[in-house]
């Protein structure tokens, strides 16, 4: 099955939701234990902060591209920290984002199970699918940080004549990683205790 | 163990995890993981983020963000029912040619948006509810908004073919000048079909009033004056400079592919000041906030899909299967279509983004054995693709009509639309027939290339 076409889970541009929605409010998912909740906010705070740094950066990308258009055109200057710092510019907007797009569900999964099988045992699945994702990104989030080290420390550099130091876009990509590692983290304790309540409410 | 025993223990991870209902990016990196824990060496694990970040920091595959932010700037104002009046319009004379006028809306909005479901959901808005007033059977105006949509990825710039380019190593401008071709077929086709349906529904209709006096709003007359079609012109003409200025600026030269996404998605935003007052942060945020949230969940498929691909050629899985496939010895024209279903039965699974990053390394070497220009084949592989999304059992754009009609019964829409799916297949003949429909265009821009 496509991914799931429900609004949440789709391709952004297609339904017009109001600008609100843009920020949904109900980013503490129900059952987050009463401990976790100041987390879950301080998260949902984060997020925003980071949304926020993603729109800036795609709107810089945007500009340092088309400055390289014309520096080549008018200017005939060479062009060659443009491409790096949009790159740098769209991997951290990408990863900083990615904790708030799955505070809201939206990396999409094939969902064709989830209408054949029972409440409880998608419950289960759900709790499942949110340990694997987890396990996943806290690995490649600890991962992240020991490159980053790694490059801080060896000095190292892109391999283009501008040679900006790597640790920049690591940096970015573990702190993302790790955010969405604490998401995924605090959606699965919910999931969790919403098991351990009343059936009704998973 | 065996290649055979790795290759199947792979498959199975692999389609478990997936139907598991785990975030597509997650369960490929999980699968990568696994594999790269149990069956190769111990430090592999240790260079798996460097590695997503190699293949993801490349400004080609980086400028998909900006595409969609050009795409979500047009998709949100009004621009969709304006380019939609206007073609109506100018369009009204003809017979059936209301339905022309959402072919060619849904045409030109797909290339400038480059998205086919916001492209459905921008001019379907707009179209359906007027060519059901105008007495269109409700089928029949959802199947053609629902596959004018699909043209989205057709015409560039499209992120699919973004992604078949990096993955089979071809020339994007190629790849982009080869879409266009196989796009006007399609629309010529959609259109064709449009004014041969629209005569046979308004000869019922005729009937219907000359047997029982029963007046149907598909008899009724409309006219537009002069004046009325000049003044529609204004807001669409900016939106067409944008487009021709894109491409302009992308074949003479002046721009590589990536900075006319940057070009474009800035243009992008400055004409919806102009035109539509959109300018202000309040404004601005949700179309921000839309991109951020499509381009980040597909570049994060992209990213652990190529992870994905790289552990299954390390293991030597894409290779082997590659090798058995050019083992059969099947001739040229079965090969093509034995692997054209694999596409269309993975397409009722997955989105195009995944099915192109995880088949390419196998399919593309038997193609390219069996003499395939790979271009060509893009095109082909596209427009099936296409197919997928508005194809029963699970089309996306079936639902993002249903979304925006919620009173057209899934069925009727599905019967709607089957007979541009038949469209859509003829024109995958043709272009089979006639290669030139695709590399005509490429070959007389940019010049014929011979070994590829």
């Amino acid at each position: 099955m496509r991914p799931e076409p429900s609004p949440p889970a789709q391709a952004g541009a297609t339904s017009l939701p109001p600008v609100s929605a843009a920020f949904p409010s109900a980013v503490v998912e129900r059952g987050t234990p009463r401990l976790l909740v100041p987390i879950a906010h301080a998260l949902a705070l984060a997020n925003r902060a980071m949304v926020g740094l993603g729109m800036v950066a795609l709107l810089l990308a945007s500009l340092v591209l088309t400055s390289s258009v014309l520096a080549r055109y008018f200017l005939k200057a060479s062009t060659d920290w443009q491409d790096e710092t949009a790159v740098f510019l769209l991997v951290g907007a990408t990863f900083l984002a990615s904790a708030f797009v799955q505070s809201i569900r939206g990396h999409v999964g094939i969902e064709a199970l989830s209408s054949v099988l029972s409440k409880n045992v998608n419950a289960a699945r759900r709790i499942g699918v949110d340990a694997l994702s987890l396990a996943f990104c806290a690995l490649f989030a600890w991962k992240s940080w020991t490159l980053m080290r790694e490059a801080a420390t060896d000095h190292m550099t892109t391999n283009s004549t501008w040679g900006p130091p790597l640790w920049i876009p690591y940096f970015l990509m573990s702190l993302g990683m790790t955010l969405l590692a604490l998401q995924l983290l605090v959606q699965l304790v919910a999931g969790i205790n919403r098991w351990r309540g009343p059936v009704e409410a998973r | 163990m065996s290649m055979l025993a790795i290759g199947s223990l792979f498959a199975v991870v692999t389609i478990a995890l997936m139907l598991s209902g785990a975030p597509i990016a997650f369960a490929l990196g999980a699968v990568a993981v696994i594999f790269m824990a149990f069956f190769m060496p111990g430090s592999s694990l240790d260079t798996i983020t460097q590695n997503v970040y190699e293949e993801m920091a490349s400004i080609t595959l980086l400028s998909i963000p900006l595409f969609i932010l050009k795409g979500a700037a047009i998709g949100r104002t009004r621009a969709g029912q304006d380019l939609y009046a206007a073609m109506h319009a100018w369009l009204h004379r003809v017979p059936g040619g209301l339905g022309i006028a959402n072919v060619m809306a849904c045409a030109l909005f797909a290339a400038m948006a480059g998205s086919s479901p916001a492209t459905c959901s921008a001019i379907g808005s707009a179209g359906i509810p007027e060519m059901r007033k105008r007495g269109y059977s409700p089928g029949f105006a959802a199947g053609i908004i629902a596959a004018g949509g699909t043209l989205g990825i057709l015409l560039p710039p499209s992120i699919t073919m973004i992604l078949y380019a990096v993955a089979s190593e071809q020339s994007l401008g190629r790849l982009f000048l080869a879409g266009i071709g196989p796009g006007v077929l399609l629309v010529l086709l959609f259109a064709g079909y449009a004014v041969l349906r629209y005569r046979t529904e308004h000869r019922h209709a005729t009937a219907a009033f000359a047997g029982a006096g029963t007046e149907s709003a598909l008899l009724s007359k409309e006219r537009f004056s002069m004046r009325q079609k000049v003044e529609m012109l204004p807001r669409v003409v900016p939106f067409v400079v944008l487009l021709l200025g894109v491409m302009v600026a992308l074949y003479g030269g002046f721009a590589t592919p990536s900075e006319t996404a940057g070009l474009g998605a800035l243009l992008a935003l400055v004409l919806i000041a102009v035109v539509y007052g959109v300018w202000r942060v309040k404004d601005l945020t949700p179309i921000l906030a839309a991109t951020i949230k499509e381009s980040t969940m597909l570049m994060f498929i992209i990213g652990m899909s190529l992870l994905f691909s790289y552990v299954m050629s390390y293991l030597h899985i894409s290779q082997s299967l590659a090798q058995w496939i050019v083992a059969l010895a099947l001739s040229k024209w079965l090969l093509l279509a034995a692997i054209l279903a694999l596409v269309v039965v993975l397409g009722f699974f997955l989105p195009p983004v995944s099915i192109i990053l995880m088949t390419a390394p196998i399919i593309l070497p038997p193609l390219k054995a069996a003499g395939f220009d790979l271009i060509w084949f893009g095109i082909l592989m596209t427009i099936v693709m296409e197919a997928g999304l508005i194809h029963p059992p699970v089309g996306l754009n079936l639902f993002v009509i249903k979304n925006i009609a919620p009173d057209i019964s899934l069925g009727q829409i599905i019967r709607g639309v089957i007979p541009f799916v038949g469209l859509m297949f003829l024109a995958v003949v043709l272009i089979c027939l006639m290669p030139k429909i695709a590399t005509g265009l490429p070959d007389a821009v940019m010049g014929q290339v011979t070994a590829r």
